[in-house]
């Protein structure tokens, strides 16, 4: 038998349990809820991306074609003028080139069929040979694009790391694109290398309007772009970041971005080296052969 | 018969019509591997969270997708899905934590059994939870996995 005294404590318990249920249950809600606003979301920027995309395919195309067209056209005597019609045409295609990579990397990433190449990489040339596709880009908007690599001991010119030589390039491609595309005229880009612990670490600033901490929490969601308006003067789909961090999951790494709405933006990439065979990656503790030789092996 | 290697990474597929060896090695991420006895094509993937919640790509990182996807490619490629059955690995906690929310290796585990459960796909066998990481083989021409239980020293670095 209980006493009224015990029963009340029981009852005032499960009210108790009762209401502590029916808290987290809204508190669950209301994350179900949020999460459902943000795969809504996703699916929208989908559909925009899609209406945009025939736009930003399409209008370089366009512009190739008639300008190479012009330059047929031109007489011999005004060779001249051919010159500048050449970097636009240079210009329309770098950037279809750089979208379209772009586009065809986060298709493979979201099938699951972007796998690391490793190989032994002329980090320094690769910067450099990077740096130096963006030179028109950056000439137009009178950007200064600089590259610094910390003096490494012993090293001089070339400094070689184990990585995917590609996919490095795709991410410092993203990186650099967006520092000069989010700069003001003849702002300064600077590039960084240097190692950290056996990792290769990358940084790219850039002096102009920079990211709100708002927006930080969501640039490398894909379609994302900050200015989505249609007069907006950066091109692009809003697919670098997003590539750019599933590949640095896939190498291993770490990007992080640091900035200061109107005074500069750094992200930082930090990679471990890659193993150069492919096979043997990931085993390299106690070596491949040994793995499925011992007592304690198991069949499903 | 010969044998081509693979090592899946964390966030990839792999399916092939070839004979392959996959070798991957396992902390809280699961594995899902799934097989046609008839046709003799095995499919593996490899993924790290539960759930994609519309944040970065929709890749195979989150197994909702990574299974859903593994399940299409295996039956473009001619597998019957009444046929394919399921093995699942992986999922242990080699981190501690109290907070539930944190239990990535069980929700992965969950996650991958509520998925097969609704594609009608049966669980012939798994190798799931635990404190420890694992290394599994799975031969897609036999459907067989050989498993090895990595001990907890072993550096959390190299486990996903």
């Amino acid at each position: 038998m209980l006493t009224d005294e015990q029963l009340l404590r029981e009852l005032e318990n499960r009210f108790k349990a009762n209401k502590d249920s029916v808290l987290q249950l809204q508190k669950i809600t209301a994350e179900l809820q949020e999460l459902n606003k943000k795969l809504e979301e996703s699916e929208a920027l989908k559909t925009h991306f899609i209406s945009n995309i025939t736009n930003e395919i399409i209008n370089p195309f366009a512009a190739i074609l008639g300008l190479s067209r012009n330059i047929l056209d031109v007489k011999k005597e005004d060779w001249a003028r051919v010159m500048a019609m050449v970097q636009l045409i240079h210009s329309e295609a770098f950037n279809l080139d750089f979208q379209l990579k772009n586009i065809f990397a986060a298709a493979k990433l979201e099938a699951g069929e972007f796998l690391p190449e490793i190989m032994n990489v002329d980090v320094n040339q690769l910067i450099k040979s990077m740096l130096d596709t963006f030179r028109y880009e950056a000439e137009k908007k009178k950007i200064n694009l600089i590259y610094e690599l910390e003096p490494i001991p012993g090293i001089q010119k070339s400094f070689y790391f184990l990585t995917d030589p590609e996919k490095l390039r795709i991410i410092l491609s993203n990186l650099v694109s967006n520092a000069i595309n989010f700069s003001f005229e003849a702002g300064d880009v600077e590039v960084k290398a240097w190692l950290k612990e056996d990792n290769l670490c990358l940084s790219v600033t850039d002096y102009g309007q920079g990211v709100s901490d708002a927006n930080k929490k969501i640039i490398f969601d894909r379609f994302r772009r900050l200015d989505p308006g249609i007069n907006s003067l950066n091109r692009g789909h809003g697919l670098g970041l997003s590539v750019n961090k599933a590949i640095i999951d896939l190498l291993d790494g770490t990007i992080e971005l640091e900035s200061e709405p109107g005074k500069k933006t750094t992200f930082t990439v930090c990679l471990p080296p890659g193993t150069e065979n492919e096979h043997s990656s990931g085993f390299a503790l106690d070596g491949n052969e040994f793995m499925f030789d011992s007592d304690d092996e198991q069949v499903f | 018969m010969e044998f081509q290697t693979h090592f899946l990474y964390p966030s990839t597929l792999f399916v092939s019509k070839e004979p392959f060896i996959v070798n991957t090695i396992l902390g809280s991420c699961v594995a899902v591997c799934l097989y046609d006895p008839v046709m003799q094509i095995g499919g593996i993937n490899h993924y790290m969270l539960p759930l994609w919640n519309g944040e970065g790509l929709a890749s195979p990182k989150y197994g909702n997708i990574a299974i859903e996807r593994l399940l299409e490619k295996m039956v473009a490629m001619g597998c019957n899905r009444s046929r394919i059955i399921a093995k699942v690995f992986g999922g242990g906690e080699v981190i501690d934590t109290q907070i539930s929310q944190f239990h990535i290796g069980e929700r992965n585990i969950l996650i991958a059994r509520q998925i097969l459960k609704e594609q009608k796909i049966s669980i012939s066998g798994e190798s799931v939870g635990g404190k420890n990481g694992r290394k599994i083989q799975f031969n897609t021409y036999t459907g067989a996995v050989l498993q090895k239980i990595i001990a907890r020293q072993t550096p959390l670095s190299t486990q996903k």
